[in-house]
């Protein structure tokens, strides 16, 4: 884990609202699991506390965010130009732990495939990718996964699957019975508490990684916890314990 | 180079820096940046006689220079932490300040009673910020008899050195000194976090109410330390908003014998051994052999 300083080298908007922005490090991270994140310091004055991003995706020091501008911070970020600097905390929190399965599900909502962008480079043809988002604008984000056959859901049916993207894969699990798979999730609490609802704990294991606001990203503040099922500690860190959880063991 | 070791309560500490309670996990967890050994002193995270949950989110909320938090004092209670973590910072000789608090005066005293004396404790931190439930929520902090008495209680029950860490919420932070002292306290930490809230426009809700702290908070912590310092002949711990050397400078030209940094290792997780290394920088430049000589230097005009 390193605390470094980053020269901004691109920050280009995708489509939207979405962003990549691409960071070179004075210092590399070393190893990173798929699913962790970092805590990025904003260039300039106007936000006090640093932002927690997933780790989208990381070659030696060159390290890329996917994110959504959604309030002050990510506007300043969305407008911070090329060879700014900032600083770059990771790096940090549990990533997805790949257990060895015939099939990898993966499934994103929105921005969520920031979260899961990075694990699904790595599970590379073994990954299974179900995506959902609002229109077919939106597929523009799968642009360099494209190769691996992304199942798309699309609310507005413009593109793929009309409806949200846990309907989609329900009536896609309905149709494989007795496979040995593991599913790995990232998108908006409103999903994650469909999916719960909607499959079966005893016959699929389920990693999902959540958010929340953090200060630190180190465990130290105990500011970023989710509620959880173990009575002894029902409020776990997301960026220590997390943010990848046993979807089973969170209490959404 | 200039001294920068502290005698506080009889022992020697490496230096006057220390983490904040609560903004410094159990211990731990900033081990992979930097180890608990570079501080002159590990302050826990405020403990209770049994575990504590603490709040539902949100927690934290974001000022302009500064934050609101509302943990709620989430922790594993006296009994683990001596357990799973005190061995760690035995192991590591360093020495710990316990940070711990009651809802009622018999929960206060209950904890004194519960954490033995041990060469590596200097002192007990209590806070005083905490709601009495029995009085209905009114702090135990902020009425001058309350303090007066919980600490001569606290005081019959434990030979370790007491610090009362006073809330600036009240009408005057003198006179609460002045009690605790007169009570037996044998030290003070000023200040805690000031009562606060965050209205969400969008919503029309108050999202959090909670504790400030930060940069914001730094000229009502410097005050409460001039004037107590003035006013009371025992050591005082400044805190509230020390994000840099010169904060810490700072607070102990006004009083402090040594100073705790809290939500500024949110910001960067390396503040607190940079302001240690450039506190002995500073000395240095400036031809101080001993950090004693800056204490208070203010009080001279
Ligand atoms: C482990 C982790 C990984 C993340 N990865 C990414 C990522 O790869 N890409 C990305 O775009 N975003 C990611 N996020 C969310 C991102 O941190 C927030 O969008 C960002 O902090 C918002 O900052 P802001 O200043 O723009 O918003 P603020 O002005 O602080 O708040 C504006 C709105 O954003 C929402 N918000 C604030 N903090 C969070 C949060 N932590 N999570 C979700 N919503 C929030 C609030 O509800 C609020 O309504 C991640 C969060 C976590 C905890
Ligand atoms: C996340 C957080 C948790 C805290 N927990 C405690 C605590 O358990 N006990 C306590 O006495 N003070 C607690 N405090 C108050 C700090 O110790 C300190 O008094 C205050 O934050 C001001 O210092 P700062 O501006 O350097 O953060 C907490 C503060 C924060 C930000
Ligand atoms: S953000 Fe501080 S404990 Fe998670």
């Amino acid at each position: 884990m390193v605390d470094t300083e980053a020269q901004i080298i691109e920050n280009k908007n995708i489509v939207l609202d979405y962003f990549l922005l691409k960071l070179k490090l004075a210092k590399t991270m070393g190893k990173i699991m798929p699913g962790q994140f970092i805590m990025l310091k904003i260039p300039g004055n106007e936000v006090f506390l640093r932002r927690p991003f997933s780790i989208y995706d990381y070659d030696k020091d060159i390290l890329t965010v996917m994110y959504k501008v959604v309030g002050k911070g990510t506007e300043i970020l969305s407008k911070t130009s090329k060879d700014n600097s900032a600083f770059v905390l990771g790096p940090l929190g549990n990533g997805f732990r790949v257990n060895k399965r015939d099939v990898y599900l993966t499934v994103a909502g929105g921005i969520g495939i920031a979260g899961i962008h990075f694990l699904i480079k790595t599970l590379k043809e073994k990954a299974s990718v179900f995506f959902g988002c609002s229109s077919n604008i939106e597929t523009t984000l799968l642009k360099d996964i494209t190769h691996l056959n992304p199942m798309i859901s699309t609310l507005d049916g413009s593109y793929g699957y009309k409806g949200n993207v846990v309907e989609m894969l329900t009536n896609y699990l309905e149709t494989v019975e007795n496979v040995d798979q593991e599913l790995f999730i990232c998108g908006p609490e409103g999903m994650l508490k469909s999916l719960k609802a909607s499959i079966n704990k005893s016959k699929i294991s389920c990693q999902a990684l959540v958010e929340e606001r953090m200060a630190c990203g180190l465990g130290l503040c105990f500011g970023c916890v989710k509620k959880t099922i173990d009575e002894n500690e029902p409020y776990k860190r997301v960026c220590k314990e997390g943010p990848v959880f046993d979807l089973w063991e969170i209490s959404l | 180079m200039g001294n920068i070791p502290l005698e506080l309560f009889g022992k020697t500490l490496k230096n006057p820096v220390m983490n904040a309670s609560g903004t410094l996990g159990y211990g731990k967890e900033i081990e992979p940046l930097w180890g608990v050994e570079t501080l002159g002193c590990y302050v826990t995270k405020g403990l209770s006689m049994k575990p504590h949950h603490g709040n539902p989110l949100p927690r934290i909320w974001e000022e302009k220079c500064g934050m609101i938090n509302s943990i709620g004092l989430q922790n594993i209670g006296i009994e683990r932490f001596f357990r799973e973590y005190f061995p760690f910072f035995k192991r590591k000789k360093t020495p710990v300040i316990v940070n711990f608090f009651g809802f009622t005066e018999d929960e206060y005293i209950g904890c004194a009673e519960m954490i033995k004396p041990d060469k590596q404790i200097v002192a007990l931190e209590m806070n005083l910020s905490c709601p009495n439930i029995k009085k209905g929520g009114i702090g135990f902090g902020k009425e001058a008899e309350t303090v007066y008495e919980i600490v001569k209680n606290v005081k019959t029950v434990t030979k370790i050195p007491l610090l009362a860490k006073l809330t600036p919420e009240v009408k005057n932070i003198v006179e609460i000194a002045v009690a605790a002292f007169e009570a037996g306290v044998d030290g003070l930490t000023l200040i805690n976090t000031i009562p606060a809230a965050v209205v969400d426009v969008n919503k029309r809700t108050v999202p959090i109410k909670g504790g400030l702290s930060g940069p914001i908070a730094r000229s009502v912590a410097l005050r409460a330390v001039y004037e107590c310092s003035k006013a009371v002949p025992i050591p005082i711990i400044g805190v509230g908003g020390i994000m840099d050397v010169r904060d810490a400078l700072a607070f102990l030209m006004a009083g402090a014998q040594a100073v705790q940094v809290g939500t500024a290792t949110f910001l960067d997780p390396y503040t607190i051994p940079k302001i240690i290394m450039e506190l002995r920088e500073y000395l240095d430049v400036n031809n101080y052999a001993d950090v004693k000589n800056i204490i208070g230097i203010t009080h001279d005009q």
